[in-house]
């Protein structure tokens, strides 16, 4: 590919977003952790739908997603009916989360974890080991950006040069505008990634068929390859076990930056009509898709399966879709990383240095805007640079340990009775047996290592949890109005009561 | 307040919970098991067709569960 187009457009909407992202700050002083952090909690249903959806639809929708269709087949839209459960999720919990944030001062998730059982020590760990997960996901969407920045260029800007070139792009506007910016970011990435995905899809499939129907493409695939269209795929490795376990693994990680995504909302209200719609969104994912589908007849000595929608598009589309499609793909992984960036400065700041340093609230305030500065280029830098194979496996691992912070959840909406030491013990088991069952005997019986860490970690939750002493009853009472604001139940009795 | 947990305590509460519970399973086996096949609706893949009913079905009942927390005006 020779024109300079591409590289254009793609480098276009850099400045794009730099500017979007610079003026979101609006001359707001960012110096406080409810600013630079949550936003003032004012973000509008809008905005919100769109800073989650383009946060969630990462470069895996138009790499990773493709190249899974490529080489499995339907097996990847189990993606998109987790997302759709997350919408649920958010739907429930994160009025919730919104009040707790809003009546109790809390900006991060581990805050709210500290609050509830009453132990900084339990929400340091919380947050310490739910950054290992966060940085390793912000560091494959910067070498999935870096790539992209690559081929655009036709190999001019290497991946080092691209790393530090969209890490500054982002460390400038996320230090000036904190939340503000991802959230006005987003909105912008959200509605170029969905018109980039269906002009690419649309395009491609006219190229390969000749006309804009998807079924030509699936009836020839129906014809030649029939094991892409059902379970367990063309690789034989996406059992219903699995896709059934991954789907429950996946709703019950409530990442850091969902959570200080509901509580950058302007209402409790606010999140539940975001939420509503939130699937909606989830339309990207299909025409993406299809170009994976496309490649297995069009494409079929692929070396890279993640590489099918790139490789298809310099092919057989005009320069200045593959322009677009360069700039969406950016879209799709910068949106994805700065929420991460962001949630692990806003958290170890928040979370662990301030209750360790002893510092106050507005020194804790500067010190999160400075600190995205060494995490972006000391840790996430040098990380994408190099990188180490096993970091999808540090990734997974930090993925499975999300899910095991479960019973901290379970304990702040439905078990007043939860206890510190029970969470604490739940999350350790949990996390051991999913850190064991993801690298020495991976996925045993077709079940996703996070769900075996699940079954142990909620009996010794409960079981520890009746042994040891409840949080003090003032405590559980405050996150119960919210929680519960109609009272409880008995199990196996109808009538509700409340708690005092 | 030992074992007190925190259930729906209305008959539309508990049937929210009923249908968050069916769409689920919807998604997850054994349903999925029984559109795990490789025939075309509309031109795509049956599976993909039932993630796409599955998605939309989770929008209708966010919908009514909007009006019945809105109805009974509680956050």
């Amino acid at each position: 590919m020779n024109s300079l187009w591409p590289l254009l457009i793609t480098l276009n909407y850099v400045a794009i977003a730099m500017v979007i992202g610079l003026r979101a700050r609006a001359g707001r002083s960012m110096n406080s952790l409810e600013e630079w952090g949550v936003a003032g909690r004012s973000m509008g249903p809008v905005t919100l739908y769109l800073l989650i959806a383009a946060g969630s639809v990462s470069a895996y929708t138009f790499m990773g997603a493709p190249g899974w269709a490529y080489a499995k087949g339907v097996a990847v839209f189990y993606v998109a009916i987790y997302l759709s459960y997350l919408a649920l999720v958010a739907w429930y919990f994160g009025p919730k989360v919104w009040q707790f944030g809003e009546q109790f001062g809390h900006v991060t998730q581990a805050s709210a974890i500290s609050d509830r059982y009453q132990s900084p020590a339990l929400g340091a760990l919380a947050a310490l080991v739910m950054a290992i997960g966060s940085i390793a996901y912000a560091v494959l969407q910067t070498i999935g950006s870096a790539y992209i920045l690559f081929v655009m260029s036709g190999g001019l800007i290497p991946i080092w040069l691209g790393v530090v070139l969209v890490l500054a792009c982002i460390a400038v506007y996320l230090y000036a505008s904190g939340q503000r910016a991802i959230g006005r970011t987003n909105a912008f990435q959200g509605v170029l990634m969905v018109v980039v995905a269906w002009a690419v899809g649309l395009w491609a499939v006219h190229s390969a068929t000749g006309g804009l129907s998807f079924a030509g493409v699936f009836e020839r695939i129906q014809a030649e390859h029939s094991e892409f269209l059902t379970l367990p795929g063309a690789g034989g490795d996406m059992s219903f076990s699995f896709w059934t376990t991954s789907i429950i693994v996946s709703m019950f990680s409530f990442m850091p930056p969902v959570w200080t995504q509901w509580m950058s909302a302007s209402s409790a209200r606010t999140i539940r009509r975001s939420a509503t719609w939130l699937p909606t969104y989830y339309v990207v994912i299909l025409p993406m898709v299809v170009v994976g589908f496309i490649g297995i007849f069009s494409l079929p000595e692929l070396a890279r399966a993640d590489t099918v929608v790139l490789e298809y598009a310099m092919q057989h589309l005009p320069v200045v879709l593959v322009g677009l499609l360069g700039a969406g793909t950016l879209a799709a992984s910068m949106s994805s990383s700065e929420p991460f960036i962001h949630s692990v400065s806003l958290s170890l700041s928040k979370d662990v240095l301030q209750p360790v340093l002893k510092l106050s609230d507005g020194v804790t305030g500067k010190l999160a805007r400075l600190l995205i500065l060494p995490i972006m280029f000391l840790v996430v830098a040098p990380l994408a640079i190099a990188e180490p194979g096993s970091l999808v496996m540090i990734l997974l691992v930090g993925l499975g340990f999300a899910s095991q912070v479960l019973p901290a959840f379970i304990g702040m909406f439905f078990w007043p009775r939860a206890s510190r030491l029970g969470v604490m013990a739940g999350i350790v088991v949990g996390f051991l047996i999913t850190v064991a069952l993801t690298t020495l005997w991976p996925h045993p019986l077709g079940i996703h290592a996070g769900f075996w860490g699940l079954m142990l970690n909620l009996p010794v939750f409960v079981a520890v949890s009746l042994m040891t002493p409840a949080t003090h009853a003032e405590v559980v009472e405050r996150f119960f109005r919210i929680a519960a604001p109609r009272g409880f139940s008995r199990l196996g009795q109808e009538a509700s009561q409340s708690l005092t | 307040m030992g074992r007190l947990l925190v259930l729906p305590t209305s008959r539309a509460g508990w049937g929210l919970l009923i249908a968050f519970v069916a769409l689920v399973l919807a998604g997850t086996w054994p349903v999925i098991g029984l559109v795990n096949r490789a025939t075309l609706v509309m031109g795509l893949p049956l599976m993909v067709v039932w993630s796409y009913l599955v998605i939309f079905a989770c929008v209708v009942v966010m919908l009514i569960g909007n009006r019945i927390v809105e109805r009974d005006d509680h956050e």
